[in-house]
């Protein structure tokens, strides 16, 4: 669900977090539209009211666990889960944690990636959110739900700054709700 | 001696002196230590639970506990100056060693369980903000991708903005289709320049090989006065190739601030001159 539907309408933080968001066009291949969150980490007072937004709805949900996807879901994830309390755990590219781990495969446009996240970082019966800067055909969120799950904690919800509108009709992920901020910009009108 | 300049947040008791050296005007500036220096024993794992114990393999990190304090090369011959701050041995045995990896012989510090521990982790990046905040920071630059984890929580809490130094090609750039062609004539020659990137890049070493890492030119201003974050320094390397990337764009890269230091490595050396702040320091 987008946050302007559900409880922040006309929120002003979203406009200004929306138009701190940079697009690059035909990166990182022609006809793709990047949209760039290094700019709103430079935006400070945008940066914080994301990571307000996330925390207000987050704060009484019981959640022990926040799961960052390397490495943009790093940028936002920790400051979520240090204000509610929560721990933190990356899910990384491989053969980045070292120790015991487990993987879980998933499907790119062309071929296929992993995921992978540390044995006992997390415990039967916790809650967890999964945090990551946009999600766009939800196979990354998906692998991130499914290890998780895999370790037998329940996947609250998974949040996003960005959502592509694809998603919006069908804002679940293997029966997860899905949290997004704004919606992808086409054109960057600050050329 | 006239260099010599030594800083500590770390007293236990609440009033201790905050270190001027961070202001723009102060230059060499001594900040007297307390006179009474005497080593304090510090307990390692309390007994609480930890998420560690969950861990498979798991080795108390770094003998002994010690905070490092910055130090010029006269203070490095004394011994054991510090006082630590009762929040250091929370964190020091809530990082774990994995022996081996990424391959034989290597002494792994994995910060991941450092994170597990909310306590341990909101202390962390306490002790950061306790020393950046009011200092005129305006620029918090992590390196990919430990330093992600640490640095924008500070810069959050110091009210800078975050930077993310990063591994080639990760960082978008507009391709300026078509080329932005920008010619002057030099005698008879007219050179051509196509206008130039968004993001500049700079070359590393490695044990074997080399490495690059890029910034966005246009996320800094000249002037501005960064801090700089990663997990841990080793070498050096990476965290010098961050120093330059920044400097290149006339920023003034005020200290280097990582959770862990690998002493032996020789990284403090690797910087010269450049300030560097560490919670942990394992020999």
């Amino acid at each position: 669900m987008f946050a302007a539907e559900n409880g922040l309408k006309g929120d002003p933080r979203l406009q200004a977090i929306s138009k701190a968001i940079r697009v690059v066009p035909h990166f990182p291949k022609p006809g793709i539209m990047f949209q760039d969150i290094t700019t709103l980490l430079l935006d400070h007072k945008a940066f914080k009211d994301t990571v307000d937004i996330f925390v207000d709805r987050y704060r009484d949900m019981g959640i022990s666990v926040v799961a960052g996807v390397e490495a943009r879901g790093f940028m936002f994830g920790p400051s979520v889960a240090l204000a509610i309390g929560a721990k933190f755990v990356p899910l990384r590219k491989p053969r980045k944690l070292p120790g015991e781990v487990i993987s879980e495969e998933y499907v790119l446009e062309y071929g296929t990636d992993c995921l992978e996240m540390h044995v006992g970082a997390v415990q039967p019966g916790e809650r967890a959110l999964v945090i990551d800067d946009l999600v766009a055909t939800g196979g990354t969120l998906s692998a991130a739900i499914r290890l998780l799950e895999r370790m037998e904690a329940e996947v609250v919800e998974c949040a996003c700054v960005i959502g592509v509108p694809e998603v919006k009709g069908q804002c679940r992920l293997n029966g997860k709700p899905l949290y997004i901020l704004v919606e992808p910009r086409q054109i960057d009108n600050r050329c | 001696m006239q260099n010599a300049s030594l800083e500590s947040v770390f007293y236990s008791q609440k009033n201790h002196i905050s270190p001027p050296f961070l202001s723009p005007s102060s230059s060499d500036s001594l900040f007297s230590p307390s006179p009474e220096r005497h080593r304090v024993s510090v307990a390692t794992n309390s007994g609480k639970r930890s998420p560690l114990n969950r861990f498979n393999n798991y080795q108390p990190a770094l003998h002994p506990l010690r905070c490092t304090v910055e130090l010029k090369q006269q203070m490095a011959t004394e011994e054991a100056a510090q006082i630590q701050d009762p929040r250091i041995a929370g964190i020091s045995s809530s990082i774990r060693v994995i022996p081996d990896f990424p391959k034989p012989g290597i002494m792994f510090q994995d910060i991941t369980t450092l994170l597990l521990d909310p306590k341990a982790f909101k202390d962390t990046i306490d002790l950061f903000v306790e020393r950046y905040k009011g200092k005129d920071i305006s620029v918090v630059a992590g390196i990919e991708a430990r330093g992600f984890i640490f640095g924008p929580p500070i810069a959050l809490a110091i009210g800078a903005k975050f930077v993310p130094m990063r591994k080639p090609n990760k960082l978008p750039e507009t391709q300026k289709f078509p080329y932005k062609l920008v010619s002057c004539k030099e005698g008879n020659v007219i050179r051509v320049y196509i206008a130039s990137r968004e993001v500049i890049s700079e070359k590393y070493s490695l044990e074997y090989g080399t490495d690059i890492m890029e910034m966005h030119v246009g996320a800094v201003q000249p002037g501005e006065r960064a801090l700089v974050v990663d997990d841990l320094i080793a070498t050096g390397g990476t965290l010098c190739a961050a120093i330059k990337l920044l400097e290149r764009v006339g920023v003034h890269v005020v200290e280097s601030a990582c959770v862990i230091e690998l002493k032996e490595l020789k990284g403090r050396e690797r910087l010269v001159d450049k300030s560097l702040f560490v919670l942990i320091s394992s020999t």
